[in-house]
């Protein structure tokens, strides 16, 4: 059995106001990402590889706020945030407020798998992005036209829900591979028009990004600060390990009723140790996909 | 049962209320000052008697704040600000230095009312992080704030930036060269842990929090962020279960979000807080992760574990305790 699940971020995305088009564009990034993980994982490829991949084609896609197309702070930059963990060993790495690193989540990859550490952050990150040869890009290249409306609309006070996944989206996956690893991956740009320096739950291990062999692997999207305090991916772990809940009521009762008894929303995706795929969300959308071993193959917005 | 009886019960019930009332809710403080940091051998009775000082200022300040009826929250910010200006401590003045010679400081702090956090990571130029921590927690909408834009909501804040030289000490500066003579001579040595800061209390309100501040490794990588300001990992407080505050081997806390575990653990498996403690302090063992931790529950009771040579720590409460120790045999 193995299985992936994708999401490019949750928020209020009022179906009527997603033009065709666009929603064309954003379920066709949305399959790149979750064949190419699924692909992988067909051949015999890790979750970690599945993973990794599947971030990576939705951080290089410019409808989604991740890397390339990421929502810029309010001084109009990109400042990026990315986690991957390994649920073998628990083993994982995070990146945060990085603003030249092409895929943050190679980045996060490569301090899990080269560093002695979890977490790096800023320049310091970027510092050990260079010893480890990673090519650094202009700030600039991860801006686009759209996310440049978009925080002037946002600075000008004025609602952009309808534009692009953007004020909280993220993108993520998790995935179980043929021989029962299960890992979790999150990128993101963070909020539009956020402060310098804020980071959110994407690249905090047990918040936003999570994974625990033979119990589940997690990746959260939605309004990070809640997702910090709730400690939202590890809850889930934690609801399945300790109370035996099954994923499905243990992502309901995290999103809806600990997350939602804080005032916080968004979504969360989880594969558990039997491939159960889980994804739900308290906002009015989430961009998401599902591919699994027994057949399943799932778009959804 | 009868309409008569169920009255009489309730009467009852009424007139034992105040009674029981009357009796104080407990108040509980617990401080820790590093896991791990120095070997007993070398541990001088100078140094010894210094560092018992050092934490029983902080123990008394806290403890002090509980006991006039204030707030957890201002009681472990109090007993952490304390140990930050100490520069016998890992954490704000006399922080280890990082490659680069700089202290580059972490600090976060929950209020289990509600619960809420702050954090602030990679800051060098804030004389104390905690109270920069509870100013990110008070006063914006976010909860974990790194480096420059950090320093940046500081100065917004009307708190004053001190140059880097402050946190600087001679023995810090000694300490890194010689970190980086041994690094030199065998590459693949892991770190040890090294000493953090951290308070955790419950207030006569049955609030729950905690707190913790640290320079994090001394020679760490400049942007290394350890478990101290990760809301979960190194800091957790929530009134239904209990307050943490952890010490250590950080990554190997981030990776099994110990803090956060140790109050699922109470919360999910009803384990009493010490179960809790043994339980995952047991976990991180088996990964290999060194440190300790100091935890309170919402009934007052105090649990310190680690598995390192030592920890410094006290604890104080309402029931009269009052102990710091620095090794195994609660000396």
């Amino acid at each position: 059995m193995y299985a992936i699940a994708i999401h490019g971020g949750a928020g209020a995305v009022p179906r009527a106001m997603l033009s065709a088009l666009r929603e064309q564009r954003y379920r066709a990034g949305l399959e790149a990402a979750l064949d190419a993980g699924f692909a992988l994982l067909a051949r015999g490829g890790s979750s970690l590889d599945a993973v990794s991949a599947a971030v990576r084609i939705l951080e290089d896609d410019p409808s989604f706020n991740a890397g390339h197309g990421a929502a810029l702070t309010r001084d109009g930059a990109a400042e990026l945030d990315a986690a991957i963990m390994d649920g073998r060993q628990l083993r994982a790495g995070a990146v945060a407020s990085v603003r030249h690193v092409k895929n943050p989540i190679e980045l996060a990859r490569r301090v899990m798998e080269k560093s002695r550490h979890v977490l790096l952050v800023g320049a310091g990150a970027e510092e050990f992005a260079l010893e480890e040869s990673f090519v650094l890009v202009p700030n600039h290249y991860f801006r686009t036209a759209e996310r440049q409306e978009q925080l002037e609309c946002e600075q000008r006070g004025e609602r952009v829900s309808d534009l692009i996944p953007g004020a909280q989206g993220t993108v993520g996956a998790v995935a179980l591979d043929g021989e029962g690893n299960l890992a979790a991956a999150t990128s993101t740009g963070g909020m539009t028009n956020k402060r310098p320096g804020r980071v959110g739950d994407s690249p905090i291990i047990g918040a936003g990004t999570y994974a625990k062999n033979g119990v589940c692997a997690v990746s959260a999207t939605g309004h990070g600060e809640y997702f910090i305090r709730a400690v939202a991916a590890h809850h889930v772990c934690a609801a399945v390990e300790y109370r035996g809940l099954d994923l499905q009521q243990a992502v309901r009762e995290v999103l809806h009723e600990i997350l939602g008894g804080l005032g916080g929303d968004g979504g969360l995706i989880a594969v558990g140790g039997d491939g159960q795929i889980v994804m739900d969300f308290s906002t009015e959308g989430m961009f998401r996909g599902a591919r699994d071993s027994g057949g399943r193959r799932e778009i959804a917005i | 049962m009868s309409r008569p009886k169920l009255l009489a019960l309730l009467c009852l019930a009424v007139v034992c209320a105040p009674a029981r009332a009357v009796e104080p809710p407990p108040l509980a403080i617990a401080i820790h000052g590093g896991a791990g940091v120095i070997d007993p051998a070398k541990m001088t009775p100078q140094h010894a008697a210094s560092y018992r000082a050092g934490l029983a200022a902080a123990l008394d300040a806290g403890y002090a704040i509980l006991e006039h009826g204030g707030s957890s929250l201002d009681a472990v910010t109090a007993a952490v600000r304390i140990m930050e200006d100490d520069p016998q401590f890992n954490a704000g003045r006399g922080a280890v230095l990082n490659h680069d010679g700089d202290a580059e400081l972490d600090a976060a702090i929950m209020d289990g009312h509600g619960p809420r956090a702050g954090a602030v990571a990679g800051v060098r130029r804030v004389r104390n992080p905690i109270e920069l921590a509870r100013l990110v927690m008070e006063k914006s909408p976010h909860v974990l704030l790194v480096a420059e834009g950090a320093e940046e909501f500081a100065l917004e804040q009307g708190v004053a930036l001190v140059p880097r030289e402050y946190f600087r000490t001679e023995a810090r500066v000694r300490e890194l060269e010689e970190a980086r003579r041994q690094a030199g001579e065998l590459k693949a040595a892991a770190p040890g842990p090294t000493g953090t800061v951290g308070a955790v209390a419950l207030d006569g309100a049955g609030h729950l929090a905690a707190a913790t501040s640290t320079g994090g490794l001394t020679d760490k990588h400049r942007g290394r962020v350890g478990d101290s300001p990760i809301v979960g990992a190194g800091t957790y407080a929530d009134d239904d279960s209990c307050a943490v505050s952890g010490t250590g081997q950080g990554e190997f806390f981030i990776r099994q979000v110990v803090a956060f575990d140790i109050c699922a653990l109470v919360l999910y498996r009803h384990l009493t807080l010490a179960q809790a403690v043994h339980e995952v302090i047991r976990k991180l063992r088996h990964t290999g992760g060194e440190g300790g931790v100091i935890a309170v529950d919402r009934a007052g009771n105090i649990a310190m574990d680690f598995n390192s040579v030592g920890m410094f720590r006290g604890a104080r409460d309402s029931r009269g305790r009052r102990d710091i120790a620095m090794y195994r045999d609660a000396q």
